[in-house]
């Protein structure tokens, strides 16, 4: 089989293209956090500011209701617009600002469109909240991050074939960070939930794998029982990547994008991560330790 | 093949299962009506009896189905055209039209507190031809006023009352189901709170806090209202839900300290808490209202009153800071007024200063008159703020004042329109995702014996997450939605991997029970993990997550413990050969 013999020779130079996104990525966010001093954007909920969701179909013109909300409030203000799925029509507004005077923002905005007081969502959150929210968020990560470590070591112990395992999660999560940063994604306090689902769907698709690897001795050879998981693994990756992009088309939420798109990235980096390096790892380890 | 085959013990449990979370959730398919979720003191809507918890079912007769329409229906029952009145005084003739009041009131049949629809002035002779006198005054002014009749039923009573003006209750739409929807997805005001001291605070401050909040919340006649402790971080923080949106000065109502103080010169006499103070007057016009409206430099104004009950020991102290004063006669000569007046303080400024009569002095006094003002562009204006001030000064004096200072530091208001929305499109998102997820599953098997029991899996988690979140009562919430999605995203993986083994263990001679056990190994630490990851999301900020780590939890043990199981079970049977 044609791909079969072609991992069997190239797995070592395949195992270098997913190291390399990761160092690019790393790269990346260090160039970030010098710049910046923040390694991805944050939106309003994690360092402070209004955000506001207002439905109107009243058309707009963003840059001027833009010029004009800065003007009133004295502060940076960004204006986007919602569009319906189905009629592809403006259906409202998100309005984000580092003020904190959500009141004047809703005069402000009364000024400009009509709507009733029902139809606004406004969430004000103070910096200082917002900043021990983000450091909340980032110890649950390397609290998640640290249970599945120690869960992959219990179940395979052995070192190397485990450490893919991590090295392919960390990978993944490295990566997808990079790629949100790059399309301009701002993480919200509810982004920590894609983070942890993706931590969970990473390693479905590792721990088949090595499983399939180590624990199936006598069921073909190593590549066949590679070939057998990547088989089962992207289908697995396939209907929820093919469930989630319907689903972020579909819904109207911010949050629930947000969540959907940080899956989508990271399946599709994970698709890398597995079947480049981690496959590549266990290939060399089988040599070594002689597994057929 | 065997039907009968396939309804295995597991299975059976599935469906029992899958009956009693129908239960728990407790769809009402008829229920109609709107529920009330707030009624305005003292407005024509909560002295004819409407109470808070009752459920609109018909105005006027029509049927009232949902918020929209009851919007429409008020509006229209409550319309009143403007009424034409004429006015005889001492001083001429006025004719005018009328909509809410009459635009003034009466000292004495003297026209006093002149808004600004009538110039009508001098002494009161009559209206519409009907001579007043001082005690028909009120009937004539109802007749001459544009009142409708309103009838309500409601679950509970029928209604039927006079109205010129839009009722003064807000209402919700009932809840169909017993399932809880968070704050993003039926809207409210979430408000986060954190204590402005550089002092350590116990716990046990937290509580008192939680305690007054609750209570001023309650006085102020707010109702469903959750506050709850939150750690972010090393801060204690406190969380305050209301399912509210239209609230008129919350940020006032719960940052203000409340800290209240009545001194004569810099003594206190006494300050805001049952402590001190046995009982406020509230909603009872002869002992607390609005007393006088008035204009100065083109503002209006209106003052209110209301009585309080003084302990016996702030009565004391009242003697002993009045017993050493000196009277200052007034202009006529025989009723004056001690030399310091009584001063009200809230946070340390001064609201309002009253004289003290000179007969109290050094005297016990327990019946305190406390009184304020609010003001305005217009009398309404003026008339109403009076009336929030006197209500926000009400609920300080019965509750006492926060144990702290605090601050807000972070405010969501939450539109239940947009919530609305969220509802109705996660519904399209969730049968989609299982679409799709069937589809992608039938072009890799072609086989429509796996296709639709996985379908059938799909379901029976998400109507069992459901009813498992309507037992636990745990709040519906858009993350929680996305845990949802998740949980039932990881069984279809898990559910790939289980076909998969069946498959290739019917092509080889392996043992394939065997291989099916190392397949469950594989989903309990992946479930282990994912288990444990959730676990900090329970309070982790502020515990807005903690929908989406119940929900998730919920749904990946559902998966492990019951439906992983019925799914073997079920593609064990459909695939083998005979």
């Amino acid at each position: 089989m044609g791909v079969k013999d072609f991992y069997q020779k190239h797995h070592y130079k395949l195992f270098w293209i997913p190291i390399i996104l990761i160092l690019i990525s790393l790269i990346s966010l260090g160039i970030g956090y010098l710049t910046n001093g923040e390694i991805i954007q944050r939106d309003v909920s994690l360092k402070g500011g209004i955000s506001a969701n207002l439905i109107t179909n009243q058309n707009i013109d963003i840059k001027e209701l833009e010029e004009f909300l800065s003007s009133k409030l004295d502060a940076e203000v960004s204006v986007r617009s919602l569009v319906e799925f189905t009629t592809r029509e403006q259906s409202g507004l998100i309005i984000e600002t580092s003020s904190l005077d959500s009141e004047r923002l809703r005069e402000a905005l009364k000024d400009k469109i009509d709507f009733e007081d029902d139809k606004i969502s406004i969430e004000e959150v103070g910096p200082s909240l917002g900043v021990a929210f983000f450091k909340q968020m980032i110890t649950a990560l390397l609290v998640a991050f640290l249970l599945m470590a120690i869960v992959v070591f219990v179940m395979f112990r052995s070192v190397a074939p485990s450490l893919a395992v991590v090295l392919a999660a960390f990978g993944d999560m490295i990566v997808t960070l990079a790629i949100l940063r790059l399309i301009g994604f701002e993480l919200s306090i509810t982004s920590i939930a894609g983070f942890l689902l993706v931590i969970g769907y990473s390693i479905d698709t590792d721990m088949l794998l090595t499983s399939r690897v180590l624990k199936r001795r006598g069921e073909g050879s190593v590549m066949d029982r590679i070939f057998g998981a990547f088989k089962t693994g992207i289908t697995m990756t396939l209907t929820t990547l093919v469930a989630l992009i319907v689903a972020y088309f579909i819904t109207n939420s911010s949050v629930l994008k947000g969540i959907f798109t940080i899956i989508i990235v990271a399946l599709i980096v994970d698709l890398f991560m597995t079947w480049l390096m981690n496959t590549s790892i266990l290939i060399m380890y089988c040599k070594k330790k002689g597994i057929l | 093949m065997k039907i009968k085959r396939l309804f295995t013990i597991r299975v059976w449990i599935l469906i029992a299962l899958m009956l009693l979370a129908v239960i728990a959730i407790a769809p009402k398919f008829n229920t109609n009506g709107v529920e009330i979720n707030f009624v305005e003191r003292n407005s024509q809507a909560s002295q004819n009896g409407l109470q808070v918890g009752e459920i609109i079912k018909e105005i006027n007769k029509r049927q009232v189905n949902d918020v929209a329409e009851y919007s429409r229906l008020i509006r229209e029952a409550s319309f009143v055209e403007p009424k034409e009145v004429e006015v005889k005084t001492t001083k001429g003739v006025y004719i005018y039209e009328v909509l809410e009041d009459i635009g003034f009131t009466l000292d004495n049949l003297t026209i006093v507190n002149k808004g600004n629809i009538t110039k009508a002035e001098g002494s009161i002779i009559s209206i519409n031809g009907k001579n007043i006198t001082s005690n028909n005054f009120n009937n004539i002014l109802f007749e001459a006023l544009p009142y409708k009749t309103l009838n309500i039923k409601t679950d509970r009573n029928n209604y039927a009352f006079l109205v010129n003006k839009e009722l003064e209750i807000s209402v919700d739409n009932v809840e169909r189901t017993n399932i809880r929807k968070g704050l993003d997805l039926k809207g409210g005001t979430r408000v986060l709170l954190k204590p402005i001291t550089d002092e350590e605070i116990s716990d046990n401050q937290i509580m008192d806090l939680i305690k007054v909040l609750n209570n001023r919340l309650n006085i102020y006649g707010l109702s469903d209202v959750k506050i709850r402790p939150a750690d972010v971080g090393d801060d204690k923080l406190v969380v305050v839900e209301i399912a509210r949106t239209d609230i008129q000065g919350i940020k006032e109502l719960i940052e203000e300290q409340g800290k209240f103080e009545a001194k004569i010169k810099n003594t206190t006499v006494f300050v805001g808490g049952e402590k001190d103070i046995t009982f406020v007057c509230r909603e009872d016009g002869t002992c607390s209202g609005i007393r006088q409206c008035g204009k100065q430099n083109d503002v209006d104004f209106c003052s209110f009153e209301f009585l309080i009950t003084l302990s016996g020991n702030a009565a004391k102290k009242h003697a002993e800071a009045t017993k050493d004063l000196e009277i200052n006669l007034s202009a006529g000569g025989t009723e004056g007024y001690l030399s310091e007046t009584l001063d009200f303080y809230v946070d340390d400024e001064l609201v309002d200063s009253l004289n003290i009569g000179a007969s109290l002095r050094g005297q016990e006094a327990t019946q305190i008159i406390i009184s304020g003002s609010g003001s305005g562009a217009d009398r309404e204006e003026a008339n109403a703020d009076a009336l929030a001030n006197m209500d926000k000064l009400q609920t300080i004096l019965i509750t006492g004042s926060l144990p702290f200072k605090i601050e807000i530091v972070s405010l969501n208001v939450i539109s239940p329109v947009l919530g609305d929305n969220f509802v109705k499109t996660s519904i399209y998102v969730g049968l989609f995702a299982i679409l799709a997820v069937g589809l992608v599953i039938f072009i890799r098997y072609r086989i429509l014996k796996i296709v639709i029991p996985m379908i059938f899996i799909m379901l029976s988690e998400l109507l069992l997450i459901l009813g498992v979140s309507a037992i636990i009562k745990s709040n519906l919430d858009l993350a929680a939605i996305a845990g949802i999605i998740a949980s039932i995203g990881t069984g279809v993986d898990d559910q790939i991997v289980i076909t998969d083994e069946v498959i290739t263990g019917q092509e080889t001679v392996y043992n394939w029970k065997e291989r099916l056990k190392k397949a469950f190994f594989i989903i309990m630490a992946a479930y282990a993990a994912t288990f444990a990851a959730m676990i900090p999301l329970l309070t982790t900020g502020a515990g807005l997550l903690r929908g989406f780590a119940v929900v998730t939890i919920i749904g990946i043990s559902i998966g492990v413990f019951i439906t992983r199981p019925v799914f073997a079970s079920l593609i064990e049977n459909l695939l083998k050969k005979e």
